[in-house]
């Protein structure tokens, strides 16, 4: 495989995906009422931290009981609100694997052009349709085939269960499948439930890449576009179209003109970043 | 919430499993449950196993094999869970799972071999199985449903198993 450099950003986000990665691998083993959980639903000490495409889906399936996970979505929604969707592109282990098998089939390929835009519908059709399923089928839909929680609970049901996990292994293989051979990154860009509802959770003051316009000097084929893992023209993108603050366009704009920044805050020093 | 499609199904087709202590009313429960194995990964018994692919929509689920591995009544599970879906009960006495139901073509007791392993198993010593005057199990309405007289027995199959249900408050 051809190496290609890799941005502080980049090389950051990598540290922390692999440390939650091993995090969700270890907590069969470490039998913990404190820590205990999955990518949907995490106990960590005091806090409950709950997917909100999971929340809502329980919600329409099981009734009101089900607001008891609302104390959880708060704090998701929150981070989500300051640094954008986090959650998926620097906490999702399946996002990881998805990258990991994008960069597999995909090396050096460009993505269509205005790939961003065409993710839109599919993904306000893919969780719209998951969430109307939940309601007419009376189970939470979004959460049973959420791929961040097909892919953490299969450790913990290997483990602390009496048998195969066969159920969660077949879906797996097939949202592995649907990586490998569909569209690139079809699910975590338009399928995933968690992604889709994580694409709104984004304030024009949150953190994230900032064009400063004056000095960008690429043309429509940038390597912004051709790097964001993604799909996405951070200079062309709107904000609900599913950006999740890996800053790996920050780190391959040649001329500085992209910042990792919240709006307000002051833009980055006028040094171009080193020729990668 | 009637719990939709397959609730209407689930209610006419399957009878549900034994679920975890606090579990919710079946339909309910099934609507609640996101999956995310928090009650299977505190239990300390191992008692908790996802539901597999024979239960469909419910796979992923958590249930109990009695016969395997039945439920101790440490009540870690309830407060685990994030959804709702067991009800947050703290007194074992008050968990309804289901009723153990005594097989008498089965049961040692009824054949005139004495045989108390089920009276010995049951954690509600003396309130869920008394004994009638020939010896013979009685199952009474304090019955929780652990299962743990159904794993004991001593029958080839278990002569006593737990009917799971009896849900309806949330127990």
């Amino acid at each position: 495989m051809r190496a290609r450099p890799t941005g502080p950003w980049t090389r950051r986000r990598r540290g922390v995906q692999l440390a939650v990665a091993a995090l969700y691998l270890a907590l069969p083993f470490l039998g913990s009422e404190r820590i205990a959980g999955t990518m949907v639903a995490l106990r960590l000490g005091p806090l409950d931290l709950v997917e909100p495409a999971t929340a809502a889906s329980a919600w329409l399936s099981g009734g009101a009981a089900a607001l008891a996970l609302l104390a959880g979505v708060a704090p998701v929604v929150v981070l989500a609100l300051v640094l954008g969707p986090v959650y998926c592109s620097w906490a999702c282990p399946f996002g990881l694997l998805s990258e990991g098998i994008d960069r597999l089939r995909a090396r050096g390929r460009r993505w269509p052009e205005r790939s961003w835009e065409r993710a839109r519908l599919p993904r306000a059709v893919a969780l719209g349709g998951l969430l109307l399923g939940s309601l007419l089928l009376g189970a939470p839909l979004a959460a049973i085939l959420s791929p961040p929680r097909l892919l953490t609970v299969l450790p913990l049901e290997a483990v602390s269960g009496r048998v195969l996990p066969v159920a969660t292994g077949l879906l797996l293989l097939g949202a592995l499948a649907l990586e490998l051979l569909g569209p690139r990154r079809i699910l975590c860009r338009a399928l995933c439930p968690a992604g889709g509802a994580a694409a709104w959770l984004r304030l024009p003051a949150t953190w994230g890449p900032r064009l400063d316009g004056a000095r960008c000097l690429c043309p429509d084929v940038a390597p912004c576009h051709d790097g964001c893992p993604w799909g996405i023209d951070p200079r062309r993108m709107r904000r609900a179209d599913g950006c999740t603050s890996c800053m790996a366009c920050v780190d391959r704009c040649p001329s500085g003109a992209l910042s990792a920044r919240a709006r307000g805050s002051p833009p980055a020093p006028r040094t171009p970043a080193a020729p990668a | 919430m009637s719990g939709g499609a397959a609730g209407w199904l689930r209610r006419r087709l399957a009878p549900p499993p034994l679920r975890p202590p606090g579990a919710r009313p079946e339909v309910e429960f099934a609507g609640l449950c996101i999956r995310c194995g928090r009650c299977a990964e505190v239990c300390p018994h191992r008692a908790l196993r996802p539901a597999g692919l024979a239960h469909g929509l419910e796979a992923g689920t958590p249930l109990v094999v009695a016969r395997e591995a039945p439920c101790w009544l440490c009540m870690r599970c309830p407060p685990a869970c994030p959804s709702g879906a067991l009800a947050p009960v703290t007194d074992p006495r008050k968990v309804r799972m289901g009723r153990a139901v005594v097989d008498r073509e089965r049961c040692f007791a009824f054949q005139g071999i004495l045989c108390r392993t089920c009276l010995d198993a049951c954690p509600l010593q003396g309130d869920a199985i008394a004994q009638d005057d020939d010896l013979r199990p009685v199952v009474t309405d304090r019955c929780v449903g652990c299962g743990l007289c159904e794993w004991r027995c001593p029958a080839e199959r278990s002569a006593i198993r737990v009917r799971p249900g009896g849900r309806e408050e949330g127990g």
